[in-house]
């Protein structure tokens, strides 16, 4: 099963890699929140097969993280850290969407490109090092 | 208190006493000028009475003590008394006196100065009483750093003047950059040898055992050390920046950039003497090094015309020189049978160098303020119109020619006697003698110049100057200090105060003549201090006259004769129109270059890399990764192979088909997303991605997983519907297949992601497999214990050190704390049996307090945003509580009747199970997240159906307040524990009965879930109603 987690984990990323490459931000702020699933996906699978490797053909599932159900618990250590990271995922994208309304209505734009050239520093000029004499 | 106990106390008070005398004059009202002199005298002037009373009770050779300071990097505010120590602290702490009363002359009654003046005056002395009295090598480091620091502040005294803050700067980053490789020296040294401290380092190199580390290692240090010395005693190439300091006023100049900071390069490196002066590398490069310095200096001094720039210039010569003299002291000869190393009175250098410089400043200073002159031809007359001035600095500049009867002349044939004694080992250095020579000649021949243009008649213009002084005496308001673009020129005042601005310079100078005509007595005076006192039996007889006598016998004769020939050849050349036009050094256009082409190579790589592209950031950002990974594959193609145990598995029938079945939908969906350019479609194929995702996380036992990703992704999409309702729809579907690059990039990351994954699942797996076949086996706990390290291991190994502790894996420990305590947590457990929970509110609950505190701030970013976006400015009435109310009723919007009549029935239900699944939290799936998230899609789904208005009936309160409120109580739950005295988060656990059968768990864990509940619930409903509002 962690190679199902794995193939997820590799599509998402690649899909949110070619989003955020892409040239509006739309498609940017769907990138950042794809990549988050990735992420926990790859996140999970470190907890391990979620079953028992038994002796002989049985392999019971293992039992979610809490005490008393049963002897074999998954690794809840993975787990805390995904609900963590989702919360703040959570935080991250609604702070990137209000940027992309704040950026549409300050620039008319949601072009990548178009939005390079907007702060572009001027190119350097000689004449900006004055020599200094000591 | 004992002796220790004593000694480190007054050594503190040695090191500390001028910065808090400094701080203290402060606090004083204005109109107390007297009083601010004579506190910010106290300072320095304690320093003297500790360090003279540490010699009378302790004498000379106490050692060291330790105060702890940062011991985890060596660096401690170790201190040592000795005689290295002892005497630089007397002379820092007397010429600091010194200075603070010349600074009251020469600053007048221009109060706000010394307000300003004193306390960096006591900064700076503390860093340099520190320098020089510290055992440890970082804490001296420490205090290296300090004394640049303020040396900038008092080079850049005159703020408003730009060259001033230039040649400010030009010092501190050349001598800051040579106190980075000092750093560097220091660590490699003590790296090395295991050695911080000073005293360890000599006793080290005492008893030979120095030399058995790797000599590389202790050569690199050495020139590293090197580098930093030479930086900060303005050694050739590195000299620029001292005459560039005299932008400082002239009490600064006397004191930092003459006596005493420019003196810890030749003090660090006579600190270093006794450890690395056995190195082949020593001799050759300090001599070079000081020689070439030297000679350059006294070259420059004679071509310059401003009297400060000659004294800088020659106090760059006179460094070199002390440089030079600890190289010849890295040869040895014998004498009287024994080796001895070739350094004589070394301390004495120092001192005579102090002895005349500093005199020859504040006169300067004094010249220029009174007769309002800078150079030295505007002077003629001067013994005429200022007698006292001239005659002192006359006194300091026969110092300074090395004439018979000075300290200064001692001094020199010390080092002559140095030279000729090396030169007979190694004839080469025959050179060295000629420089010092030819040195010798130019001190000679300005003082020769500065006596002739003194007794020289005044020239017309310079009595109108002498005149217009007078005249302008009473002309200039009191407190008005810089006059003009001419930092010296300041009102005067007659009296005592007045006679401060040459009083000092008398006092110092006559150190020079005490020592010059009683050499005999003034050598038994200073002996104590001295190390290398070989030159002693020439001096012992009582006079200067029994000297001469000594040195025209035998091999010193040679020494004496190079004297003569410099004596003769100075006056010649001094009264010679030779060399007096004015040079510039060729090697003040090095720092501004080096600045400049930095700037402009900085500039235009920022242009090149900083494109601004999102695209080209992420890109690069990746396009990293990937290298990163082909060069670990081509170092060890092992990471290549396929995991060992089978990543599949053959477990979870049932659940495998579900399983696969899922992850054909994630991969689907998400697929999809590319191919359309529609919104509505992208944004609901995303949210059945996560719905996958959240089917993945039931598979994988994580039932707290999927409720929150449930929640999270209905909100997440309502969120991404409504902003992409604010922006405009696409004009036509664009097919970004044709972009095959980006999609071979993108498949790349994502396969190298994958293959990631998949190692470190299987090493999970292999992990736990190998605990469960121990277990199985030998049934002992040490089986398991080492079956546990061993599967840590590899782990450890791939995950980059993830801690663990002890033997087992993180996750095991958690399991066994969650609820109860065991001795190795003092009895203390979580208090529950959801692990995952008890690890976000209890044993992670730093980092929930952290997570919430950035959901608290991403929601004041939107709502700040939001309101200051341009559009907001045609804000309708309605957001304005008093005319909410009137546009309450006609609802500009149609609102969706099934979803208000679910709504009103759903919505209680879910605030219930939202409660439910809180207290639920701790034992079993749930928790402050989950019910918060489940609460907010509820008011926000409420919010859709029934608008603005009935939100607001329901809360009263904003949402962002509401975040705050959470977000307090949290951070009062949090520090509670402290008032108790127990660490930060620390829960408290209590069983209350309720009737009937059970049990209620209570944990103080659960206001902290309440607090998270809260800020959720206000962050969440906060946001989509915001959005809303943007949209209505």
């Amino acid at each position: 099963m962690t190679l199902l987690l794995a193939i997820c984990a590799a599509v998402v990323f690649a899909v949110s890699v070619y989003l955020l490459l892409g040239r509006e931000l739309k498609g940017v702020a769907m990138g950042v929140f794809l990549f988050s699933h990735a992420a926990h996906m790859g996140i999970l699978a470190m907890s391990g097969q979620p079953f028992v490797k038994g002796a002989g053909g049985a392999s019971p599932m293992k039992e979610p993280p809490i005490i008393g159900l049963g002897e074999h618990l998954v690794d809840p250590l993975p787990q805390a850290l995904i609900l963590t990271s989702i919360v703040i995922s959570f935080a991250v994208t609604a702070f990137l969407l209000t940027l992309l309304v704040t950026t549409h209505r300050r620039t008319g734009t949601l072009e990548v490109n178009a939005l390079a050239d907007e702060d572009r520093p001027a190119p350097p000029s000689r004449h900006q090092f004055i020599a200094t004499e000591a | 208190m004992g002796d220790a106990g004593t000694l480190t106390a007054m050594l503190l008070v040695a090191v500390f006493a001028p910065v808090l005398s400094g701080l203290a004059t402060l606090a004083l009202p204005f109109r107390a000028i007297t009083m601010r002199v004579l506190v910010a005298f106290a300072g320095p002037a304690a320093s003297v009475v500790c360090l003279g009373s540490i010699i009378s009770r302790f004498g000379m050779d106490e050692g060291a003590v330790g105060v702890p300071f940062i011991p985890s990097i060596n660096c401690n505010l170790d201190l040592i008394a000795d005689p290295l120590s002892l005497f630089f602290g007397l002379l820092v702490s007397g010429i600091g006196c010194l200075i603070v009363l010349y600074a009251r002359g020469y600053f007048g009654k221009d109060e706000a100065s010394l307000r300003r003046f004193y306390p960096t005056l006591g900064f700076f002395a503390t860093a340099m009483m520190g320098i020089v009295l510290s055992d440890s090598t970082m804490g001296m480091f420490l205090f290296w750093e300090l004394t640049s620091v303020s040396s900038f502040l008092l080079i850049g005294w005159d703020w408003q003047n730009p060259r001033a803050v230039r040649l400010a700067v030009q010092a501190f980053v050349t001598t800051g950059l040579g106190g980075l490789a000092l750093l560097a020296g220091v660590i490699l040294l003590g790296v090395t040898t295991g050695q911080w401290t000073m005293s360890g380092l000599i006793k080290l190199a005492e008893s030979g055992a120095l030399l058995e580390f790797d000599r590389g290692l202790l050569i690199g240090s050495f020139v590293l050390l090197f580098i930093g010395a030479a930086a900060k005693s303005a050694q050739f190439p590195l000299h620029f920046w001292l005459p560039g300091a005299m932008a400082a006023p002239t009490p600064v100049s006397a004191y930092l950039h003459s006596a005493t900071m420019v003196k810890a390069g030749v003090f660090l490196l006579a600190r270093l003497f006794p450890i690395l002066a056995v190195l082949g590398a020593w001799a050759p490069t300090l001599i070079s090094f000081g020689a070439t310095t030297m000679v350059y200096g006294a070259y420059l001094a004679l071509r310059s015309a401003e009297l400060k720039k000659i004294f800088a210039y020659t106090t760059v010569s006179q460094l070199g020189l002390l440089v030079c003299a600890y190289g010849l002291g890295g040869f040895e000869y014998s004498h009287g049978g024994h080796s001895e190393q070739n350094l004589i009175w070394p301390v004495m250098q120092i001192l005579n160098h102090a002895a005349y410089k500093a005199p020859l400043f504040i006169i300067a200073g004094a010249i220029m303020h009174l007769a309002g002159r800078k150079e030295l031809h505007q002077l003629k007359g001067l013994l005429k119109t200022h007698p006292i001035l001239a005659v002192i600095a006359l006194l300091a500049a026969y110092g300074l020619a090395g004439g018979p009867f000075t300290l200064s002349f001692t001094a020199k044939e010390a080092f002559l006697y140095q030279i000729v004694h090396a030169a007979h080992e190694n004839p080469q250095l025959w050179i060295v003698g000629v420089l010092a020579v030819f040195t010798a000649m130019c001190n000679v021949a300005i003082f020769v110049r500065m006596l002739t243009t003194f007794i020289a008649k005044p020239t017309a213009e310079g009595r109108l100057e002498h005149d217009a002084h007078a005249s302008s005496d009473h002309a200039l308001p009191h407190d008005e200090g810089h006059e003009g673009g001419d930092p010296d020129r300041h009102h005067h005042e007659s009296g005592f105060w007045g006679a401060c601005i040459w009083l000092p310079a008398a006092l110092i100078v006559s150190i020079q003549y005490i020592g010059g005509i009683a050499p005999g007595w003034f050598g038994r005076l200073i002996q104590g201090i001295e190390t290398h006192t070989l030159y002693w039996e020439h001096l012992a007889e009582g006079s200067t006259l029994a000297a001469f006598g000594h040195l025209v016998q035998g091999e010193i004769s040679a020494a004496l004769m190079m004297s003569l020939i410099a004596m003769g050849g100075g006056v010649a050349l001094g009264l010679s129109p030779l060399f007096r036009t004015p040079v510039v050094d060729v090697f003040n256009g090095l720092f501004p270059g080096v600045m400049r082409s930095t700037e402009w190579t900085g500039f235009h790589l920022f242009h090149v890399l900083q494109s601004g592209n999102l695209r080209h950031y992420v890109a690069a950002t990746l396009g990293a990764l990937l290298v990163g990974v082909a060069a670990v594959a081509i170092y060890d193609p092992a990471v290549l192979e396929m995991p060992e145990w089978a990543p599949l598995g053959h477990g979870g029938h049932g659940l495998r088909i579900i399983a696969i079945a899922l992850a054909a939908l994630i991969c689907l969906t998400s697929l999809i997303m590319p191919f359309t350019s529609r919104r509505v479609v992208r944004v609901l194929v995303m949210g059945a991605c996560g719905f996958s995702v959240t089917g993945m996380y039931l598979i994988y036992q994580a039932p707290d997983l999927a409720l929150t990703q449930l929640m999270f992704e209905i909100i997440s999409v309502i969120l991404f519907m409504l902003v992409l309702r604010l922006m405009p729809e696409e004009h036509k579907v664009k097919y970004h297949i044709s972009k095959p690059l980006r999609a071979i990039f993108a498949g790349a990351v994502g396969l190298v992601i994958g293959w990631t994954v998949l190692h470190g699942g299987s090493i999970a797996d292999q992990a736990f497999g190998e605990r469960l076949m121990a277990q199985r086996n030998a049934q002992g706990s040490q089986v398991i214990a080492v079956a546990d390290r061993h599967a840590d291991g590899h782990s450890e190994a791939y995950m980059g050190g993830f801690e663990s502790t002890g033997d087992e894996r993180l996750g095991s420990w958690f399991e066994r704390h969650s609820y109860e305590g065991t001795p190795e947590t003092h009895g203390r457990g979580g208090g529950g049996k959801n692990i995952v929970n008890v690890i976000l509110v209890d044993f992670r609950g730093y980092d929930t307090l952290g997570e919430i505190t950035v959901l608290s701030i991403a929601v004041i970013g939107v709502l700040s945003m939001l309101a200051s976006a341009p559009g907001v400015s045609t804000r309708r009435a309605g957001d304005d509580p008093e005319h909410s109310i009137v546009l309450a009723g006609p609802q500009p919007k149609l609102r969706s009747c099934l979803l208000q009549t679910g709504m009103s029935l759903l919505l209680p239900l879910m605030l219930m199970f939202a409660g439910y699944m809180f207290f639920k939290g701790h034992n079993e799936p749930g928790g402050g997240f989950i019910a918060g998230l489940i609460a907010s899609v509820a008011l926000a789904v409420y919010r859709m159906a029934e608008g603005r208005e009935a939100l607001r009936r329901l809360l009263p309160i904003k949402p962002g307040t509401s975040a705050a409120l959470g977000l307090l109580i949290a951070l009062v739950t949090a520090v509670m524990p402290l008032v108790a005295g127990l660490p930060l988060l620390t829960s408290v656990n209590t069983h209350i009965p309720l009737p009937g059968d059970g049990e209620f768990h209570f944990a103080s864990a659960m206001f902290f879930d309440i607090g998270v509940f809260i800020v959720v619930v206000g962050v969440s409903v906060g946001m989509i109603n915001r959005f809303e509002e943007e949209l209505e």
